[in-house]
């Protein structure tokens, strides 16, 4: 049965700070394994896809790289998915960006959660195949960890306020 | 002179671009198209032991992972000398059928489609996927979202995970499927149809009954003469999995039919300075260019491109709709006159997607697939093996050779939108061409109409990884011809 709470990793494991996402979920598998208070699901995938893992949730977190540019790599961002800007021009199968899927979802009605925050790694290298990340990303994972336990935390005791008002 | 360059600037990776030379005078003197490519990845792959690799090679790609596992699984059977069972066969078939349904569903209606729905001229803003719903409402959108649901459900029964298949083995396949989820294939199976059929009315009605759309269509400046390559089983019908590769020219006879382990027989690469992604023509005929014709070894390896070096549709409702594709573009059903109008390649995609709903449909029910003969254990490492599948976007082929303990000493692999890396070209220079004339005022709607030359294609860049926010856009780049300066940054992502 599903649980309420997702935390959604993505990534790929053979591109260097790709493989923050995958970290995450392994790590929260291995730490916790299903005494979690949340599903992890490690994806390497985008778009479209998204919407079928997200589907039936109250609450994802989404575990991603970022590259914005305008902070050191291993910076850690968070921010609620809505603040992403769909995209609008489409060139391939991988133009449906995450907010465009998310906005979609909505608009056809299929029932996504509630709550969707982002906690994205600022990367340093998303071009070279090794399953190795970067010094500082890989130095960005506990914290990030923490982050993750006290997001499900945080949601758990919503998801409990929320039952108790039914 | 000047240039326009079309890219995506927001992400390094996985981005392409247009670069459009335009002289003083306003009129195009020349124009390039550049795709990155994951570069490394056969060379990641060595040292490997081969049997990992179907599962390693899903992480090249997020929207064809299933393609890479079936052309790995391939290949490793060769490897390994052995013949998957039959059951086997089938639910490799099946799972195959059931992504194509997906993926062309999401290329007609997210992609192609705006371009169609929503018009060529429509701001950026109002031409995407979310323009469609608007344009053609949400109760269609929810069709279309549940059809690749479907798709989804059957990779999760037989693949093994709803994001990845993993079950292709040495030999054969590793999960069993069971009476009820057989059942579970089964309706899955017919209402893939229905959404088919649901399809072909939405083409009819959206794109055929509008004679601009059509027009544009049939219009020379999408049109290019080249050989046409695809997989066709043993009666020359389209197969997406299994068969010989077969070429027919420009005219529509036949050029080559070979087994995949012959490909270097019959297909070389060309290198052009400005590219890091090979040209790959055909060895028998030569690279003669970026040129049309009999007498140029560029070929295509697209849903056009496989209707046409086909005899047809094995089965009946894509049959029917294939007659009447070449039929209305042709005048002649049989098919053995090819269509050649690259925007064609979207009615194409939706003959193939009838006759994946159906193929699908007609595996589930065969009671073999419940079957728990699922693996021919291998006995011996031949060292070398070559797996051909046909991917949504064009054939794909990896090719190992290992060491005699079955560890990957090399790897190569053509990637479906590589074959079509000298076409794409060809495509946008001729709409550019066509499109940029003396005077004429570069418009948001010109770039769009040489974007759809290359978009028709559905290709697929460099795109192993996924990070935020998950768009790889394209970005028109214009240059002054004769100093090389930027003049205009006509499509940044917005």
């Amino acid at each position: 049965m599903l649980k309420p709470l997702l935390v959604l990793c993505l990534g790929n494991e053979i591109i260097s700070d790709d493989r923050f996402g995958p970290e995450v979920a392994r790590r929260l598998q291995e730490e916790s394994g299903e005494g979690l208070g949340a599903d992890v699901i490690f994806a390497p995938l985008a778009g479209f896809r998204l919407l079928d893992l997200l589907a039936g949730r109250r609450a994802a977190l989404i575990v991603d790289t970022i590259r914005t540019g305008h902070a050191a790599p291993g910076t850690l961002h968070e921010f609620p998915a809505g603040v992403l800007t769909p995209s609008k021009n489409l060139t391939t199968s991988h133009q449906i960006s995450l907010p465009t899927a998310l906005e979609l979802g909505r608009q056809l009605g299929v029932e996504l959660p509630e709550v969707i925050d982002v906690l994205a790694v600022e990367a340093h290298d998303l071009e070279t195949l090794r399953e190795e990340m970067t010094a500082p990303v890989q130095e960005a994972m506990d914290k990030a960890l923490q982050f993750v336990y006290q997001w499900i935390e945080r949601n758990s005791s919503k998801e409990s306020d929320h039952a108790d008002s039914n | 002179m000047k240039s326009v360059v079309i890219d995506p600037i927001t992400r390094l990776e996985g981005h392409g671009k247009i670069h459009l030379f335009v002289n003083d005078d306003g009129s195009l003197a020349n124009c390039y198209f550049q795709v990155p490519e994951l570069r490394g990845f056969e060379q990641f792959c060595v040292g490997r032991p081969a049997e990992e690799l179907p599962r390693i090679t899903t992480r090249i790609c997020g929207v064809c992972p299933d393609a890479h596992h079936m052309a790995s699984a391939k290949a490793v059977d060769a490897v390994f000398g052995v013949t998957p069972t039959s059951a086997s066969l089938k639910l490799r078939n099946l799972v195959y059928n059931a992504f194509y349904g997906g993926d062309h569903t999401t290329h007609f209606y997210a992609l192609g489609g705006p371009d169609f729905v929503c018009g060529p001229d429509a701001p950026p803003a109002e031409r995407n996927v979310l323009g469609v719903i608007a344009k053609v409402g949400v109760e269609v959108g929810k069709l279309v979202i549940a059809q690749r649901a479907r798709g989804q459900r059957a990779i999760e029964i037989i693949g093994g995970k709803k994001v990845h298949p993993v079950t292709a083995v040495p030999g054969g396949m590793s999960k069993r499927v069971t009476k009820e989820e057989q059942a579970e294939l089964i309706k899955i199976g017919e209402e893939m149809v229905e959404f088919a059929k649901f399809t072909i009315q939405v083409l009819n009605d959206i794109v055929l009954a509008n004679k601009g759309y059509v027009d544009l269509i049939l219009s020379d400046m999408f049109t290019h003469n080249t050989y046409s390559m695809g997989l066709v089983d043993a009666n020359n019908k389209v197969n997406f999995y299994d068969g010989k590769v077969r070429v027919v020219d420009p005219n529509g006879k036949e050029h080559c039919k070979y087994e995949p382990k012959d490909y270097l027989a019959y297909v070389a690469e060309h290198v052009e300075p400005y590219s890091y992604l090979k040209y790959p023509f055909l060895k028998k005929v030569g690279w003669k260019g970026f040129v049309d014709g009999v007498e140029s070894g560029v070929y295509k390896a697209t849903p056009l491109s496989r209707l046409n070096a086909s005899d047809g549709m094995a089965t009946p409702l894509a049959q029917a709709e294939y007659e009447r594709f070449y039929e209305t573009l042709t005048g002649d059903k049989s098919g053995r006159k090819p269509v050649h109008q690259t925007l064609a390649t979207h009615w194409a995609r939706i003959v193939e997607l009838m006759y994946a709903c159906e193929a699908t449909l007609a595996m589930a029910k065969d009671d073999e697939i419940t079957s728990d003969k699922l693996v021919n254990k291998p006995e011996r490492i031949v060292g070398e093996g070559i797996g051909i599948v046909e991917a949504p976007r064009g054939t794909l082929t990896h090719h190992y050779k290992t060491d005699d303990k079955g560890i990957i000493t090399e790897a190569n692999l053509i990637v479906g939108t590589t074959n079509n890396n000298a076409p794409i070209t060809m495509s946008i220079q001729k709409a550019a061409a066509g499109l940029i004339k003396k005077g004429t005022k570069i418009t948001d709607g010109i770039l769009n109409r040489i974007e759809m030359a290359f978009r028709a294609y559905d290709p697929c860049f460099g795109c192993a990884t996924h990070s935020l926010p998950g768009e790889m856009p394209l970005e028109v780049i214009v240059h002054d011809a004769e100093t090389g300066e930027v003049v205009q940054n006509a499509r940044q992502n917005c």
